[in-house]
């Protein structure tokens, strides 16, 4: 926890505040890394996956953040978001959370 | 395109993190459960026969030194910029190691047969009393021409999200859905009766869908896969061609049974005999008759209908992988695209004969094909793949058959859209990077490139409202959703969710026969 909060600081030194997340960059991110499993508003009808669209940003940025620092368990979600920055995972979650499920 | 390499880089680094942290777990599952797996998973796309379909041919020879890791990488985590889905939690990790290994064993199987007993065997019928079906539409809409229809793949090509999706193209609204179990690939509507559409699956099944209660009344399964599919002027007969096995049948449009089947086969422009698969198919409303083409034999077959056993005409050497066509001149004119010799082959229906080969771009594919009206010249319009260096749109005077100009565009092309009352023609840009999320638009006065709309997804297959003031486009593969904009001033005004839309079909084809030609030009056939 310290760990991540200290990164956390900083990044808001380095990419001024937190709510400056660039949802345009966070769009395309989250169609090459996320949307294939996810989709944009829903996930199929059929996938076992989750629902993205329409979450609470700080939700979505603690959690891929800890399928990224391997403190939350998953095979796929370990790997998929294994290699996101800060900055990229803050685009997406505010990306996700502005879409209208 | 170095930008390009390191995407494609970065996701095998990915698939590979993926597919060493998932290594675990080695029970191998039976040879024949594999193949059952492979049918329920895979074959709709890939191909029962093993050869490939929309998606790329699985077998011990194509599969040949393939590593197990990666391939079971692109099983798990899906491919990037194409419709294949992520089995990840839908197969057990056993059950893809299992059928990848099935795959790497198992040689193309020879193209199966599929008679007319098999096809009257499949005959569903849904609703035994079609008199019972309510007379008019039981939803809200001031002219059935007004039905935009989208074939909804679902994201695994089979399963909930694979329907025929109807909508109200002056509301945006959903007014219909009819579940396909498997996706949906081409909707076609009765020119002779507006209740009536028919919709063909990626699997061949062809349902027979009532526009007015929005349901299924009948569906038979006509072959393995192909997208062949045509309804006649008097909306009697449909003919449904095949990839998957080599042959054609002419249903009756009303009770779906199958009259006669056609072996597709001949001598292809290089002089082999060949057996083929059937390329497009259409009705024509200047005659009672069918055009097929058989893609590997590069022939046109015309089939008199009205003629007691549905005798053929058969014109050869039209082109090299003949597959899709549209209609132009009251519909005696077929203009047919052939992907090996980058031509459109203009054929004359009438005499039933070439007229001339016309330069295409490369590798064409015209989709539902466009032409429109221009200061009193009729000018088609014909995408193409683009696997070359030329990025064209051809535009051809299609009085006078000649080239009037290729436009630059920003990537390969699969299918143009226009109507008589819009501006411009839409092109869908296909290249598998960003431009796949675009569609341009083409200047019907100046023949440039006007503007590009970023859709999103990977947007394809656009179509006008019947009346031309909308614009629908597909947001295709992980893009979930068709867009609506405003077909003169660009905004985007609507958008309608469903899973992997692909092509769009408006019921007002049926009133201007192609796209782009004023509803006057139907008039000439009559």
């Amino acid at each position: 926890m310290k760990l991540n909060y200290s990164m956390l600081v900083v990044g808001l030194l380095a990419g001024g505040s937190v709510q400056a997340a660039n949802l345009y960059a966070g769009q395309a991110k989250a169609a090459a890394v996320c949307s294939q499993c996810h989709g944009v508003r829903m996930p199929s009808a059929d996938a076992p996956f989750p629902p993205l669209g329409g979450r609470d940003p700080e939700y979505l940025k603690t959690a891929i953040k800890q399928y990224r620092d391997k403190t939350r368990v998953s095979d796929i979600m370990n790997a998929v978001a294994g290699s996101l920055t800060d900055k990229e995972i803050n685009d997406i979650a505010h990306y996700y959370g502005s879409v209208k499920p | 395109m170095k930008k390009n390499r390191t995407k494609r880089l970065n996701q095998s680094l990915l698939a590979i993190s993926i597919a060493t942290l998932l290594s675990s777990g080695m029970a191998m599952a039976k040879s024949d459960n594999m193949h059952q797996l492979y049918e329920d998973n895979c074959a709709s796309c890939h191909g029962s026969d093993h050869g490939g379909y929309l998606a790329p041919a699985l077998n011990a020879e194509t599969l040949k030194g393939r590593s197990p890791t990666a391939l079971r990488t692109i099983v798990m985590a899906g491919s990037f910029d194409t419709l294949m889905p992520p089995f990840y939690g839908k197969l057990s990790d056993d059950e893809i190691r299992g059928v990848i290994k099935h795959l790497q064993a198992t040689p193309k199987q020879p193209n199966p047969a599929w008679t007319m007993d098999d096809m009257k065997k499949s005959l569903k019928v849904y609703v035994k009393d079609e008199a019972s079906l309510p007379d008019k539409p039981t939803y809200k809409i001031d002219n059935i021409d007004n039905l935009i229809g989208v074939a909804a793949r679902g994201k695994y090509g089979r399963g909930e999200g694979s329907r025929a999706i109807f909508i109200n193209s002056v509301t945006h609204q959903k007014v219909g859905e009819v579940p396909t179990e498997v996706a949906a690939h081409i909707i076609d509507f009765n020119p002779a009766n507006p209740r009536w559409a028919y919709v063909k699956t990626d699997t061949a099944e062809i349902f027979k869908v009532d526009l007015y209660s929005m349901q299924a009344t009948r569906s038979i399964k006509t072959g393995f896969n192909g997208p062949g599919m045509g309804v006649s002027r008097d909306g009697k007969y449909i003919m449904a061609g095949s990839f998957v096995p080599h042959n054609a049948v002419i249903l009756d449009a009303d009770t779906l049974e199958p009259l006669k089947t056609f072996e597709l086969e001949g001598i292809d422009p290089d002089g082999k005999m060949v057996s083929s698969d059937s390329g497009m198919i259409i009705g024509t409303p200047y005659a009672d008759i069918f055009a097929i083409a058989l893609e590997n034999a590069g022939q046109v077959w015309i089939v008199d209908y009205k003629k007691e056993g549905f005798p053929v005409t058969k014109i050869e050497n039209v082109g090299r992988h003949l597959h899709d066509a549209f209609l132009t001149h009251g519909g005696k004119k077929l203009m047919i695209a052939s992907y090996d010799d980058s031509i459109v082959a203009a054929i004359d229906l009438e005499k039933r004969e070439i007229i001339k080969k016309l330069p295409a771009g490369c590798v064409p594919h015209v989709g539902g094909g466009s032409a429109v009206v221009v200061d009193g010249r009729t000018l088609g319009f014909g995408t193409n793949f683009g696997d070359c260096d030329k990025m064209v749109v051809s535009v051809w005077d299609l009085d006078t058959m000649e080239v009037v100009k290729q436009i630059p565009v920003s990537g390969g092309t699969e299918s143009p859209a226009a109507h008589a009352n819009a501006p411009y023609v839409a092109v869908d840009i296909i290249s598998k990077d960003r431009r796949a999320r675009t569609v341009q638009l083409i200047d019907k006065k100046t023949l440039e490139v006007a503007k590009t709309l970023d859709v999103g997804g990977h947007a394809y297959f656009p179509e006008y409202s019947a009346d031309g003031k909308f614009l629908y486009i597909s947001a295709g593969y992980n893009g979930d959703e068709v867009v609506v904009y405003d077909s003169n001033t660009l905004q985007k005004v609507a958008s309608v969710p469903m899973e992997s839309p692909a092509g769009i079909f408006s019921r007002g084809r049926v009133k201007y026969m192609t796209r782009g030609l004023s509803p006057d030009e139907m008039e000439q056939s009559k």
